[in-house]
């Protein structure tokens, strides 16, 4: 499903001074997987997950998904391929928060342009009773907590019934106790569902959560 | 979820933002509309009574220049008088091919007839008349006959007396002239006969007697030959006769048209400062707008909206704010020169004449417009240059 062959990513911070963030990492993700990367701050995570979805252009290597150079495409086609293929939980509080829950929910609807309001209200308010908050439909994000309003980032993850889940640090704001719920509804999707999914995380403990686990290190991939 | 209710969600999220966008699009279409319906209403002012008077040069009396045109714009009578000789003598100028006499008279001061301390009265000549009868035999099939008049559009008859008593004299008011906005709506035409009859009613009936004396008149209208040049026929009429000035119409109102050629001057000065500026606070508040929502704008990126999505969430947005200070900014500024209108007319010492509703609205939409484009234009920058970031750059810290 997801092919990265000899990817590299550079960001200029100045015009004599570049930070390798990936360097020339080739992966190879089946359909179904779930698999976890692990890794340090700064090791380049975040970066191989955003080279993966498409939000940012690769200095060299090819990115495909499903046989599909997403960089080729053009910003319509690119678009599209997120919003139908892939579901996105991010690092930080990504909810908009002039929404309330539910309208967060139906964001990637809107984006795709479906019209049948009913339909798509309908599917979210079952994707938050889905991840237990039933009673939080109109609640705005300022009135959640971290640990709700990931849920409900995830419930938006999975609106558009993505082929492909991508997670950046989805518990690190979160405690202990929170952080295993939130993963425990990972797995549960992913078995569910099949979706392959892509979770990056610092702690080496969640890497148990996943199918397969991948360590990174200075924009390497390290193990296995 | 639609696009416009994401737009208002933003727009009303941060109430101090909008309020900046909001002011300065009211302030926008405010100036806009208000100074155009004070500059562009005086101009028609001024043209309408011009057209109204329908005459190439009136000749008055030396020395009542000033107050002739205090009379036609302001609606302050004027009493001024000539011997009626003078006709014939302007008659007799080559290139002049008509002439028509008239007397200016006024109502008593606080008469019940009239909505002003003093009426401004003009009595005209039935036999020579080119200025009032054409209006008259168009909408009144004819002339007026002996105790009818007709008056500007602010002339009416008190519902409790049923006629226009003018020194103690009821005078039937056959029709009413359109608005010019100038002095000339608060004034009334009749003939010479009704102006004797009025004049002589005034010995009984009135605490005043209204006095013309005889032989008299007030000024001549003249109509110019079209192959003559009126400059140069006014000019020989100063020559040919002793003791008169002829006012050549189109040179009227010189000094009001030279203030407001002035007044326009700073107004659109002014104008483009305020456009410049609140433009400027506009894209500075867009700017802090995108940059706070940077991340969201990322993610929004990321769940599948394109760049055009993104650039047109913004400029909705933008649209939203700078339509509902418009539309209030225009309706406070249209208020304002309601109720301020004398002031303004003081103020500027030139009237000035607001349009119908339906110019009106075609005024508001086109200031409307001109705020939208300014406020459109301003969000545009920041708005485009975010929607080209990468998504994963807008996302970082």
């Amino acid at each position: 499903m997801i092919s990265l062959n000899r990817v590299s990513k550079i960001y200029p911070v100045s015009k004599e001074v570049v930070v390798p963030a990936v360097r020339d990492v080739s992966l190879h993700v089946e359909r179904g997987e779930f698999v976890v990367i692990t890794g340090r701050s700064g090791s380049g995570k975040t970066t191989l997950l955003n080279l993966v979805a498409g939000l940012t252009r690769p200095t060299s290597g090819q990115v495909l998904l499903d046989n599909i150079e997403v960089w080729k495409l053009p910003d319509k086609e690119q678009s599209l391929l997120r919003n139908q293929k892939i579901g996105f939980v991010f690092q930080f509080a990504s909810l908009l928060p002039t929404l309330t829950a539910v309208e967060n929910v139906m964001l990637p609807k809107m984006f795709g342009g479906e019209q049948n309001q009913e339909r798509v209200y309908e599917r979210a308010t079952q994707l938050l009773e889905q991840v237990g908050l039933a009673d939080k439909f109109k609640s705005f994000p300022r009135q959640l907590s971290g640990g709700q309003q990931q849920r409900v980032v995830i419930a938006r993850a999975l609106m558009n019934e993505p082929e492909l889940l991508l997670a950046d640090e989805p518990t690190s704001d979160l405690d202990e106790a929170t952080e295993h719920e939130i993963m425990e509804l990972f797995r549960g999707i992913h078995t569910e569902t099949g979706v392959t999914a892509l979770l990056v995380t610092h702690s080496i403990d969640l890497a148990s959560y996943g199918t397969r686990s991948i360590q990174m290190a200075e924009g390497e991939i390290v193990s296995p | 979820m639609q696009m416009i209710r994401l737009a208002i969600r933003n727009a009303t999220g941060n109430s101090f933002r909008g309020w900046v966008v909001f002011f300065c699009a009211a302030l926008m279409a405010g100036f806009v509309i208000s100074s155009t319906l004070v500059i562009r209403g005086a101009n028609t002012s001024l043209q309408l009574a011009l057209e109204r008077l329908g005459a190439d040069i009136i000749v008055i009396p030396e020395g009542h220049e000033q107050r002739l045109e205090s009379a036609l714009l302001m609606g302050i009578p004027v009493h001024c008088w000539m011997p009626d000789t003078i006709k014939d003598q302007v008659a007799a100028v080559p290139g002049v091919v008509a002439t028509s006499p008239q007397l200016y008279l006024s109502t008593l001061r606080g008469a019940t007839c009239c909505s002003v301390p003093e009426m401004f009265l003009i009595a005209y000549e039935p036999e020579t008349d080119f200025t009032l009868t054409p209006w008259l035999e168009k909408n009144l099939d004819g002339g007026l006959e002996v105790g009818e008049a007709v008056g500007g559009s602010l002339v009416y008859v008190p519902r409790d007396e049923g006629v226009l008593l003018v020194y103690g004299y009821a005078l039937d008011l056959a029709g009413s002239l359109d608005p010019t906005g100038t002095g000339l709506d608060q004034s009334m035409f009749f003939t010479f006969d009704t102006a004797f009859e009025i004049a002589r009613a005034s010995v009984t009936e009135a605490v005043k007697v209204m006095d013309i004396p005889p032989r008299t008149i007030s000024s001549v209208m003249v109509k110019v030959s079209t192959d003559a040049n009126v400059e140069q026929v006014a000019a020989e009429i100063d020559a040919a006769i002793p003791g008169v000035t002829p006012l050549e119409t189109n040179k009227l109102f010189k000094g009001q048209r030279e203030q407001l050629l002035s007044l326009l001057n700073s107004v659109v000065a002014l104008l483009g400062i305020i456009w410049l500026l609140a433009m400027a606070l506009i894209a500075v508040v867009f700017s802090l707008v995108v940059n706070e929502r940077r991340r969201h704008i990322g993610v929004m990126r990321a769940l599948g909206a394109r760049r055009t999505t993104v650039l047109k969430s913004l400029i909705l947005e933008a649209v939203l704010l700078a339509l509902a200070g418009g539309v209030t900014g225009i309706a406070v500024a249209i208020l304002a020169i309601y109720l301020f209108r004398t002031l303004i007319v003081g103020l500027m010492g030139t009237p000035f004449l607001i349009p119908a509703p339906l110019g009106l609205a075609a005024l508001g939409l086109g200031a409307l417009a001109l705020a939208l484009a300014g406020v459109v234009v301003a969000a545009l920058i920041p708005a485009v240059r975010i929607s080209l970031q990468d998504p994963a750059i807008s996302m970082r810290e």
